[in-house]
Formats: C-alpha cells, structure tokens, sequence
C-alpha cells in the first residue's frame, strides 16, 4: 500500500511554545486512521498545517507522494476537510454550499452538478437541494458539512470531530458514511472524543499528547500496551452508599469510576494483584446490592488514560 | 474563475429580503424626508441683509450719493472692479444679487432670476436713485419672456430691469438624491469591514483555504462581488430618486456611476483596511466613528457652506464633499468642467483605496488565515 500521507519531523512553534514536536506518522491507501488526543494536545494543529491552513514551522508533509508546500494546489485538490465547527453559509441553499464548494476545486459544468447532486444524495439530503441550511437540524448540518467536503472526490478526507453535538441517529448515519466513503477509495483521518467511534471505524490509531506521537498502531497493538491493568465493570442496583474512596485505598485498585446511568462501577486494577474479593466484600458492607461482575479487556479509553495520565474529554 | 465564483457567492449570501428591503428603503425615505423638510434652504435666496449690488456708474451721481440711498434700504452697494462682462457672469453665478448700469439717460439693473424677493427690495432703490438723481431717458422697452426680463413698476420710464437665467443650480431633492446616495454608499464600509470576519465567525474561512484557492483570489473575490452588489442597489436607489422624485441626474448618467463605482470601492476598501488593523469588534465601531463624521463634514444632513468655519474647513477632508462635488459638477456643470470634477474625484477615490487595499493585502500575508 502506498502513502497516502506522510509526516516528517512535522514542527510547529508559537514563540517558544511547541505545539507539534518532531512529529513523524504515516497513513496509508485505505486506512481509516483515529487521531486521538486531549484538547490542547495538538491535534488540531497537525491536522491544519496538513490542510494548509497554517503554515508549518519545520518538517516536511507529503501528500501522495508530493511535498504540499511545493505543490500546494496539487495536495490540495486531493484533500477534503470537515472541519469540526460546521462551515456552511446559511444563506445559500444546500445545492448552492456544495456546488460553491465543489467549483473551487476546478469542478465544471456537468461534472460539476453530478458530483453536488451525489455529494448531497450521499449524505441524505438529496430532498433538500432547495432548502436553506437555516432551517436544518444540527444533524442535518453536519451532514451537508460532509457533503460540501467530498463532492470532489478527495483521495484524502479529514473529518475534525464530525459528530459534536448531534442526535444519536444522525451520529450513526456519519459513522456509515465514513465507512461507505473508505470502501469507495478514500483514505480518512478522523478525530472524536467519543473513544466507542474511534473503537468502531478506524483501523489504525495515533495517540498524541504535548504535540508528539506516544502511541501508535492498530487497535489490538494498542490494547498490547497495557498488559499490567485489569478492569472490573460491577453492575449495583443502585448507587446510594456508594463509598468511592474505600474502594480506592484497596491495594491493587488505580482508579475507580462510577456510571450513574448505567448503574456500573469500573475499577482499574494492577493484573497480579488479586482483589476482587475485597472490593465485592466491601460493597456489601455498604449495603450495595450486586447484581453482575464482568472483567474486562482494558479498553481504548483505559490505554489512553494510561498513556496520557487524562481523559480524552479532559479540558 | 476562483475569483468569480466567490464575487458570485458574495452576492448569493445576500439575498436576505428584509435586509435588501431595509438598504432600499432607508436611503430612498431619507431623500423623501429632507427634500421635503428642508426644500426651503434650496430657494436659491440670500438674506435680505445680504443683497450686495455691483455698479457702473457712467452718470454725474457720485459713489456717496448712491451709499447713502443704498444704506437706508439695507444694500450693499459695490463699484464693480471688472467690466461689466464679468460682472454680469457674477450675479448669474449668484455671487451678487444684481448688476447695475448707471447712466445720463437712466439706469439699466441686471438681477439673478432667483433672488426675485431681493430684485424688488433693490427696484424700491433705484426708483430713488433715478428720480433723485434726475436721469432724464426713458426706457420702456421690456424683453418679453422668462429669464429674460420683468418691468420695474411705476418707474418704467428711467429705470430698465433685466432678469438674468442663475447657473443651475440642485433644488432640495436633487441635492438630496445626491447627498443621500452618497451617504448610504459610505455606510458599505461598516458591512465591507466584517467581510473577512463574517467567514471566520461562519467557520467558511478554514474551508476556503483548504480549497485549491490562493488568499488574493479569495480576498479580490470578496471585494468585486461586494463592489458589484452595492452598485445595483445604488442604480436601483438613483433610478428611483430620478423617476420617483424627479430628483436631477443631469445627462451624462455614465460619469455620474463612474463617480459612485469610486467612491463604492472606496468605502469597501476603507472597511476591509480598518478590519485589518484594529481586530475585534473595535474596528467596527472605528468605522462607524468615521462614516458619522464624514457624513457630517461632507454635508449629506445639510448642504455645508464655505464660509470659512469648523465645519466648512473639516468638510475638505471628507470623501463624501469631493464626491458630491464631483456629482453636481457633471449634472451642472459644462462638458470640460463635468469631464474635470469627475476625473479628480475619481483619481482621489481609487488612489486612496489603491493604497488601502495594499496595506490589508499586506497584514493579510503575514496573518494565519485569513
């Protein structure tokens, strides 16, 4: 499979502050790669000096193949960006937004009014062409916010944070439509703070944290990393007594969290240290019913908590 | 192509009814309302304590004679320096209320068609003046028809008045049409100054440069697209102050957009500059600042005077007073002095937004984005 992106020793710098460092990554033809990082972490930074949005301060990128400050046109002709605030104009209609869109990338004529008319057909909205995004749901938004990036064909998608703020259906629908546009041909770069969609569509992963790459690979190699930690999911009937910090002096026991929805607590745990008797012994003696105990593969979530030391949704 | 495509799309985000409505409607009430209130400041009259005559006299009656009499009816009476040539040109171009020939065989007064009020306090005087004076002629003969001439009542026999056509000059509505156009197209710099900010806070602006499309073609874009847009709606204002409210154009309608096209790329680029400079919300109220005091020098509230004051030496420095001036030069000037007013004002507004546009291109490639 050949590159469709690579980034050497990729630096940007405001002042004295780095906020890439050295950092170095390739994406491959076909990849649905997961760029996962805290805010600040620089992420977003990356992802526009990829998009020649910001100039870069040292390193190089290469878009298929080609260095993109040398070739600016050409890397950007490949590239699609969604970027995560929706950036539409209101006041066109959503035929008008795509094809506007769709124009500036040398798209004419005939060409130009299929390729809008299967852009918004993709994203469901080909009953709309005359509707006005003011008038549209936020779900509805994200979905043109799609549309206008893809109707020219980019080998390259980047979608920032796609799914903020939208209804679970609607979520679901792009989560599809990333699959769909990759088993078309394109290769995709996708942010989210939402670690399940990350965990769902994407084949290859890339932690960042303070502008450098900590971690690299595919899910499984990921989850590799953290050998050493167990997780304990116990479903109570109900929270009341609940006694967080008990439980946290148990030796062994890292972290705890508490689901209120879901009724669940989740114990991360040191993998040699035997300990589940003594939690489950002292949620009893706080009166908690136990209903189910489950241990559990760490997750993506567990794997970024441990690398990062923070939350993915940490501000 | 970039270029047009993005002029075209400025114009399709426009198409918010209320407000086209709104940019219609304020100017075309505005011209309405003070060519209506204020079509008294427009008579083309002076001050009866400001009737100034110039004179000839070839008779016996000397200078002191005739500034006595003159005192007691409130003229000023000065001996004309030029001939009588010149003199004439003055009262025509209503520098001087009248003109007049004293002679053996009677007077002849020559008055400004426009100042009729100040031609009958001035008759009362030269009735005086040739009875006083004994001029013995006798001229009856009157022209006939308007502009030419009127009697002088129950003097006809010494005295001959001659009606003299004024320099056109704008009534209350055409100097509105003008100063009101004018005004409503200073107020696009307000709009042209969130140009760029409106695709940030829209998030547009990311997505416009992540296309295959350079800063300058986005920028260059923006400003033809607006330039375009803000001159429809000044032809659609003009068209209805000329055939609403008879409001004068003149002929040469071509010079008369010309001057407007300059001043509409002016005030776009004065906008896009400030936007420039000052960051934030600031700058938008630097724009306004500096429309409310251009409009207030350049006379779109009232016709400023030059007579020497604050408000009349600010109003040199006002975009809107060589533009209009410019204006009512092509609509009442002649063929070479329309082709000048035009062509200075013209030069002033597109040298100044030259170098405007220059400065934001400048600050714009050194900024991240746009």
């Amino acid at each position: 499979m050949n590159n469709v992106l690579q980034l050497k020793q990729l630096t940007k710098t405001y002042g004295d502050f780095a906020a890439v460092d050295q950092l170095s990554l390739s994406i491959k033809e076909g990849e649905i790669f997961g760029f996962l990082g805290a805010n600040g972490a620089g992420k977003s930074t990356t992802i526009h000096m990829i998009a020649s949005l910001i100039p870069i301060t040292k390193g190089e990128i290469e878009v298929l193949g080609k260095n993109i400050v040398k070739n600016r046109r050409f890397a950007k002709s490949n590239i699609g960006i969604v970027p995560q605030e929706i950036a539409i104009y209101e006041d066109m209609t959503a035929y008008e937004n795509v094809r506007f869109f769709a124009g500036l990338y040398g798209l004419r004529g005939a060409l130009l009014k299929s390729r809008t008319e299967e852009a918004l057909a993709f994203v469901g909205l080909d009953d709309k062409h005359r509707s006005f995004p003011r008038d549209f749901s936020g779900g509805m938004k994200r979905r043109l916010n799609i549309a206008c990036a893809i109707a020219h064909r980019p080998k390259l998608i980047i979608m920032d944070e796609p799914t903020v703020g939208i209804d679970p259906q609607s979520r679901n629908y792009i989560l599809e439509s990333v699959k769909k546009l990759n088993a078309m041909g394109s290769t995709v770069i996708y942010t989210s703070h939402y670690m399940e969609e990350v965990e769902e569509i994407c084949t290859r992963i890339a932690i960042i944290d303070h502008g450098k790459i900590i971690a690299e690979g595919t899910q499984a190699q990921l989850k590799s990393i953290i050998t050493d930690q167990k997780t304990i999911g116990i479903e109570v009937r109900t929270m009341e007594g609940l006694n967080l910090e008990k439980l946290s002096g148990i030796a062994g026991v890292r972290s705890v969290e508490a689901n209120e929805e879901r009724r669940e607590i989740r114990v991360s745990s040191d993998a040699e240290v035997n300990n589940l008797n003594r939690i489950l012994k002292e949620l009893l003696a706080d009166g908690m019913e136990i209903r189910a105990v489950e241990e559990r593969q760490p997750s993506l979530e567990t794997v970024f908590l441990t690398l990062t030391g923070r939350s993915l949704r940490d501000n | 192509m970039n270029i047009w495509r993005i002029a075209v799309k400025e114009m399709l985000v426009s198409r918010d009814v209320k407000m086209l409505l709104f940019m219609l409607a304020t100017p075309v009430l505005l011209m309405l309302i003070l060519g209506t209130v204020l079509s008294n400041a427009f008579s083309g009259s002076q001050a009866a304590g400001d009737i100034r005559v110039l004179y000839i006299s070839e008779s016996g009656v000397t200078a002191d004679e005739l500034a006595a009499q003159a005192e007691a009816k409130g003229v000023i009476l000065e001996q004309a320096s030029s001939g009588m040539e010149e003199s004439l040109r003055e009262v025509q171009d209503g520098s001087y209320t009248g003109f007049m020939m004293i002679k053996e065989a009677g007077i002849h007064y020559y008055g400004n068609s426009r100042s009729k009020l100040e031609n009958g306090i001035v008759n009362g005087l030269l009735t005086g003046i040739a009875e006083r004076s004994k001029l013995e002629a006798t001229l009856t003969e009157l022209p006939n028809e308007g502009g030419a001439a009127a009697a002088a009542g129950g003097n006809a026999g010494l005295v001959k008045e001659t009606l003299l056509e004024g320099s056109p000059r704008p009534g209350a509505m055409d100097y509105f049409a003008i100063a009101v156009t004018t005004m409503s197209i200073f107020y696009y710099a307000a709009t042209a100054g969130q140009l760029i900010d409106n695709e940030r806070v829209r998030n547009t602006a990311a997505r416009l440069l992540a296309a295959p499309v350079s800063k300058y073609e986005i920028f260059t874009g923006k400003v033809i697209g607006n330039v375009v847009l803000n001159t429809l709606f000044v032809a659609v204002v003009v068209f209805i102050s000329k055939y609403m409210y008879d409001a004068n154009w003149g002929s040469n309608m071509g010079l008369v957009f010309l001057v407007l096209i300059s001043l509409i790329v002016f005030t776009i680029s004065m906008g896009l500059a400030i936007s420039y400079l000052i960051k934030g919300k600031a700058a938008g109220a630097v724009i306004m600042i500096i429309i409310q005091l251009a409009c207030l020098f350049g006379g779109s509230y009232f016709q400023v005077v030059d007579n020497g004051d604050f408000i009349s030496v600010m109003s040199r420095y006002s975009p809107l007073t060589w533009s209009n001036e410019a204006l009512v030069g092509i609509i009442y000037g002649n063929d070479s002095g329309e082709l000048f007013a035009a062509s200075e004002a013209i030069l002033l507004n597109i040298g100044i937004s030259a170098a405007l546009l220059a400065a934001s291109i400048f600050i714009m490639r050194r900024r991240e984005g746009l």
